[in-house]
């Protein structure tokens, strides 16, 4: 304690380190308490009714199925799936579930001009800390990836931002950089249908 | 794919083996010095006839004066054979078991089964090994199994296809199958060896089955600094499977002489020689088949054995965008754009979530997916989409090489896929 009396002094001095530091959770009680967490509503059991839980739940539609949008028009499933979707049509106009996420409302505009890419090199050129891709993209309403098409920003910027990350990354410490490999990992796998 | 030319592969292979020459691997190993100073024991070589033969030639005494004044040189015919005579064959148990197991015609004899169990490591003689017979089976298992391929999944990548015709008649399945027909391989070839077991020494050379494709100008160089090959040169040069042929080393290497010397020593000797064995003697089964019963009993044969087994062609596939691809696909086809839409959900704030995400043309669901988020359903949904757009299966279609039979219905034209999708 006395020695923690003696040292608040030097405390002020060294703000900016003691600011940094943080408190982790690092014993096992705590990282325990830490990750229990109540249940979905979905997962408990209502006490009033008898139900069955699909535990894996039910399995996933088989990729041989071919859809009726994919079936070439020589098909002869396609004459015959045709009358029963004309009777089930009541079925077919059914409301769509809703879309998922920020992604499917999107619309990025397709007829940027000439005289518009212009002016966006121009942009990119002049600033190419305030023009970002992302904001020239918001900017002209179109993807990102038609911004890249259009300019390419000069070496120096380039070298600044790779600087940037690098910096950013020599931060990192062993955990974060390992769920970042890890994330990687996932990602391939994922791309293999292994997930 | 690879076409085969049914009617001119198998003519001169049914026609009675001549008198077999001693071991010409013996004399192989001693060719420098045979070639330079006589030329005269070559010709003994060739004419040397065979121990178990019954044929008798006048010329054989005169010949073998001629090997009595080498002194260096054993009588070839006091040396022991290098594989078992076909003559054995009838009296191998293991053998019989095998004919029996396979369910093979009573046309094909055993002494051809025995032939074929016999690798060119072990006999380089091209009228006792099977090599021939390989070469036909692989022939009509290439053929067979692509136009399978072709006509089931008409809409499969070529990069799939590759893959799949390396699942289902690629070395590694053959030799699978060779031991669960209960192929064992003897400890070393010989003539006093069993002919029921597979005849095979790693140390010696032996012939690989490259069937088609031909060796690219640049090959050294893409094995070298795995340069970029395109997959449709794979159709023109490359083997069966997409596999490039090997080739010399080029004239870059010329001043690693020393180094690359060794490395091509090196690259001679087979990684897996039992497994080129395996595969040799499967092909030289369906060859043999083919020969002595028919093609439709081979084709019958390659169904069976081959094409029913299970290749679970989803699991090949493996997609980079698949999102922005089946958006591509969908402008392509005149489809409406591709929505994702979220059909369920549970425990979204807890830490195992689930998310079921359907993606939408229009009002036709064209795949599903479920993940562990939002995104990560999505991109399988996507992927489940591209699947069943790929996997698209006209059903059991008559095969080109039905029309081969004299009583065959018209062929008619099976789908054609315009091509894959480029995002």
């Amino acid at each position: 304690m006395e020695a923690r009396q003696i040292l608040r002094p030097f405390c002020s001095l060294t703000s900016t380190v003691i600011r940094t530091t943080r408190r982790c959770q690092s014993t096992t009680s705590r990282t325990k308490k830490a990750l229990k967490i109540r249940p979905d509503v979905s997962f408990l059991t209502p006490n009033s009714e008898d139900h069955i839980i699909f535990n894996p739940p039910s399995s996933a539609p088989s990729v041989y199925h071919t859809p009726f949008k994919f079936l070439p028009k020589s098909d002869p499933r396609r004459q015959a799936n045709l009358t029963h979707l004309l009777r089930t049509s009541d079925l077919h106009n059914a409301p769509l579930p809703p879309p998922a996420g920020k992604l499917a409302e999107i619309k990025p505009r397709s007829n940027v001009t000439k005289e518009e890419v212009e002016e966006m090199r121009q942009l990119r050129n002049e600033n190419p800390a305030k023009w970002s891709v992302v904001r020239l993209a918001e900017k002209f309403q179109c993807t990102k990836l038609f911004v890249m098409m259009c300019c390419q920003a000069s070496d120096e910027h380039w070298k600044s931002e790779r600087e940037r990350l690098e910096a950013i990354k020599a931060r990192w410490g062993p955990m974060r950089t390992n769920a970042r490999e890890e994330r990687q990992k996932r990602k391939k796998m994922l791309a293999r249908g292994e997930l | 794919m690879k076409r085969v030319r049914l009617e001119r592969l198998s003519s001169q292979l049914l026609a009675a083996p001549p008198a077999r020459t001693i071991s010409a691997s013996r004399f192989a190993s001693r060719a420098p010095r045979a070639s330079t100073s006589s030329p005269r024991l070559r010709t003994t070589a060739c004419l040397q006839i065979r121990c178990q033969s019954t044929t008798v030639s006048p010329d054989l005494i005169y010949e073998d004066e001629f090997i009595q004044e080498d002194p260096e040189e054993v009588d070839p015919r006091t040396l022991p054979l290098p594989s078992p005579p076909p003559s054995r064959a009838q009296y191998s148990a293991k053998l019989a078991a095998l004919h029996a197991r396979l369910s093979l015609s009573p046309r094909l004899p055993l002494e051809t089964l025995a032939r074929a169990l016999i690798d060119p490591s072990a006999d380089s003689n091209t009228k006792f090994n099977n090599t021939n017979l390989a070469y036909l089976g692989a022939s009509l298992l290439q053929y067979h199994t692509s136009e399978f391929l072709v006509t089931r999944y008409p809409r499969l990548p070529l990069a799939i296809t590759f893959a799949a015709m390396k699942g289902y008649a690629g070395p590694e399945v053959l030799q699978r199958v060779a031991r669960a027909w209960g192929v064992e391989a003897a400890a070393a070839p010989g003539e006093e060896v069993d002919p029921g077991y597979l005849q095979f020494d790693p140390l010696r050379p032996t012939v690989e089955m490259k069937k088609g494709g031909y060796v690219r100008a640049e090959s050294a160089e893409i094995a070298r600094f795995k340069w970029r090959r395109g997959m449709s040169s794979r159709v023109t040069y490359d083997n069966a499977f997409g596999e490039m042929v090997p080739g010399q080393a080029s004239v870059s290497n010329m001043h690693m002489a020393a180094v690359s010397n060794e490395h091509n020593e090196r690259e001679k000797i087979l990684r897996d020689a039992a497994q080129n064995a395996h595969a040799n003697f499967v092909r030289a089964v369906v060859g043999a088949i083919y020969l002595h019963c028919g093609r439709e009993n081979a084709k019958s044969f390659v169904k069976s054995h081959f094409l029913s087994r299970t290749l679970d062609l989803s699991n090949l596939f493996e997609f980079k965008v698949p999102t922005r691809e089946l958006a591509r696909l969908c402008a392509r086809e005149d489809f409406e754009a591709p929505v994702a839409r979220l059909e369920s959900e549970t425990g979204r704030m807890s830490r195992t979530p689930v998310f079921v995400v359907g993606i939408y043309s229009g009002k036709d669901k064209l795949g599903e997916g479920a993940g562990s988020s939002l995104d990560e359903a999505r991109v399988i949904a996507a992927q489940n989409a591209l699947k069943s757009w790929y996997l698209y299966s006209p059903g059991e279609v008559a095969l080109p090489s039905d029309t081969f039979a004299e009583d065959a219905a018209p062929w008619k034209p099976v789908y054609i896929d315009i091509g894959e999708i480029i995002s």
